[in-house]
């Protein structure tokens, strides 16, 4: 196989991350953003590209890593020059948007990889082995929790922009309940304080409740505190014969007990690529291309996960609970995607 | 100072199992003398040890019938009959001029909750309600630490108590006598530390069960649930009340509330210290910590002899009370919310 070539719109926090597995794979990367493209370019050795169409023209996969309420908008431009897309979560910002864009994907026999990382954290994917293996019978009751430092971005505090507690941070937690769980047939949220005029507040705390079709209900908690909070994520699920969780405050795989000077940030080691869920993402998405099979994540969990914060939002301006529409994970694009 | 008077107290029924321990707290106190009255153990549906032989076993004075306990002329009783039996129970003790602490829920409506708190209040006699958990030292420094400001408002809570089937005492899951299930029995230790953290009342609850945890017991009690709560200061609150630890669990459960405030969170789970292990039968768990069912007979204790009415009172468990009914009716009523 030739070099692969990827470009990367978008030079914010998740960029660096996805450009750091692209060059664990070889790849040849290019990058083009409003703003920091040419950090990246000189820090990874990606050419630098002045605009998103450029960019699309030179590539095999355009890998989107931008605000989200653009995903959409560059996901279809690529779609339309016959290119493979890798597109951050949320897909785009309103389920009707995400469909849209995984039919143009269909249509144009292209493949759409929206990138859930958290499927690739093994933590996770252990849970839903033990639960597909029958470990704890019938799941039963499943809880999930996200909370660490606001964002300092501004278009993560506009729910118009694609930001907002519940879309940005939580999802990650919806797409694992509905992975776990299967579809959702209701949801219920709350959050404090509200988002007024669009303006979502920091500090901010979610809660989101979900039945899902098969009664199993799901607890989904995310907050976004003040700045230098340690990053937090717990997940239990519960069925009629067991239970399996992890809590990342529990996690003592490595911990440093130091006397440290004073003022010393947390020190963070590098992550090894072997351990890195955003390699493991991106090596099943290449290798799914390759191959010509499915990724572990689909178009149509992409559409689920936003039409659940969807709902979840219109649950919080109504509120009361929201029935989702059966229709949403049948999507047709579904089976045309799995059997290419 | 001269020896306090000794105090007499009776303790009404054996079928809530913290009898067990409120008669061994009990029996430590100088200056206590102790009975108990168990008519209706020798008609329960299970195994469990009950009534005389129960009482001899744990070596305290025994008496057949609530006519002797009140003959006996008792300054105070500990009630710990099934849930729908307390109110008979307590409008009796009122009638009597004796003080009662009664075991949580208060009861199994408001109603009967309110008349309980009226007749105590005619008689002019303690009303004290067995809410342990916020005794805990843990707890109280929880509380100390939010209600300091040190880490901004408190913006939600996750409250969890989760624990094995109460399958030893068969009333625990039938409706007549438990009120419900899952959602009577362990909805209420949170939402007494909700309303110990927070001092406000609930401002409307909504809740979601299941019965696929222990399904194949065919139990007429919801087994799993999540309760939402919002309260009129913003603050949102969740409690998973379900009985998800699977049987063969080193110990019976555990509570656990996880608050986030502005600039940090707190997680506090007064059960959770103990020396973990193995044996030949497989995981062991022994506890460490406080002994909280001790330290809340002590303050009813004291609050007898001060002459004053403990916390936490009636009002308190109304509200909590309160609390379950409208998760009740929401859950029946497939998730609506329910506005107190």
């Amino acid at each position: 196989m030739s070099t692969l070539k990827v470009g990367l719109i978008g030079a914010g926090g998740i960029s660096r991350v996805h450009a750091d597995a692209w060059r664990a794979l070889g790849a040849q990367g290019y990058v083009t953003s409003l703003a920091g493209a040419e950090e990246i370019a000189e820090e990874y050795g990606f050419e630098l590209v002045t605009d998103v169409d450029a960019l699309i023209e030179l590539v095999d996969i355009v890998d989107i890593v931008t605000p989200s309420s653009t995903h959409a908008d560059f996901a279809l431009r690529a779609i339309r020059r016959g290119r493979d897309v890798i597109c951050e979560k949320p897909l785009a910002a309103t389920a009707e948007a995400a469909t849209e864009v995984t039919q143009a994907a269909a249509d144009a026999g292209v493949r759409l990889f929206p990138a859930h990382v958290v499927r690739y954290m093994d933590e996770y994917a252990q849970i839903k082995a033990g639960i597909e293996a029958g470990r704890i019978g019938t799941l039963a009751v499943q809880r999930f929790s996200r909370a660490g430092s606001a964002p300092q971005t501004p278009w993560f505090f506009s729910e118009r922009a694609g930001g907002g507690v519940i879309r940005d941070l939580m999802i990650h937690d919806i797409d694992q309940a509905v992975w776990f769980a299967g579809p959702v047939a209701s949801v219920y949220a709350v959050q404090n304080p509200p988002t007024v005029d669009d303006r979502v507040p920091a500090p901010v705390t979610a809660h989101v409740v979900l039945t899902h079709r098969n009664g199993v209900i799901s607890h989904l908690h995310a907050s976004w505190v003040a700045p230098g909070m340690p990053f937090r994520t717990s997940v239990e699920a519960a069925g009629s014969e067991g239970r399996l969780r992890y809590d990342s405050a529990e996690d003592n795989a490595l911990r440093t007990d130091a006397v440290v000077p004073e003022g010393d940030t947390d020190y963070l080691p590098p992550m090894s690529p072997e351990e890195s869920p955003y390699y493991a993402e991106i090596a099943d998405f290449v290798a799914a291309l390759r191959d010509g099979r499915e990724a572990r994540v689909s178009p149509a969990d992409g559409i689920q996960a936003v039409a659940v914060a969807e709902a979840a939002y219109a649950s919080i301006a109504g509120g009361a609970p929201v029935d989702l529409p059966t229709t949403v994970s049948h999507s047709p694009v579904d089976a045309e995607e799995a059997a290419r | 100072m001269n020896a306090p008077a000794p105090l007499r107290i009776a303790v009404l029924s054996f079928a809530h199992t913290h009898a067990l321990s409120y008669v061994h707290a009990l029996k430590q106190m100088p200056g206590v003398e102790l009975i108990a009255a168990d008519p209706d153990g020798s008609t329960a549906p299970d195994d469990a040890p009950r009534g005389a032989a129960l009482a001899a076993e744990l070596g305290v004075a025994y008496v057949e019938t609530y006519d002797e306990a009140f003959a006996w002329k008792p300054d105070a009783v500990v009630i710990a009959a099934e849930n729908s039996r307390h109110r008979g129970l307590v409008e009796r003790a009122a009638a009597a001029g004796v003080h009662v602490l009664c075991e949580k829920p208060l009861a199994t409506t408001v109603e009967d909750a309110i008349a309980m708190r009226e007749a105590c209040e005619r008689a002019g006699v303690i009303l004290m309600v067995a809410y342990p958990v916020r005794f805990s030292p843990v707890v109280r420094d929880a509380i100390a630490e939010l209600r300091s400001g040190r880490l901004g408002r408190i913006l939600g809570v996750t409250g969890i108590n989760n624990g094995k089937l109460p399958q030893d005492r068969a009333w625990f899951t039938d409706p007549a006598l438990a009120g419900g299930g899952a959602l009577v029995d362990h909805v209420v230790h949170c939402a007494d530390l909700l309303d110990e953290l927070l001092g406000e009342r609930a401002q409307s609850v909504r809740a979601v069960s299941n019965s696929i945890l222990h399904a194949q017991q065919e139990l007429a009690v919801e087994t799993g649930g999540l309760v939402t709560i919002q309260y009129p200061s913003g603050v949102v609150a969740t409690i998973d009340c379900s009985w998800s630890w699977p049987l063969s669990s080193a110990t019976w459960g555990g509570v656990t509330l996880q608050v986030v405030a502005e600039r940090g969170t707190v997680t506090v789970s007064p059960f959770a210290k103990g020396v973990a292990g193995h044996d030949a039968h497989g995981e062991t768990w022994n506890p460490v910590g406080a002994d909280l069912d001790a330290l809340l007979l002590e303050e009813f204790v004291r609050a007898l002899r001060e002459k004053r009415q403990p916390q936490p009172d009636a009002g308190v468990g109304i509200r909590t009370v309160e609390i379950v009914k409208a998760a009740q009716a929401s859950a029946a009523r497939g998730g609506d919310v329910v506005v107190l």
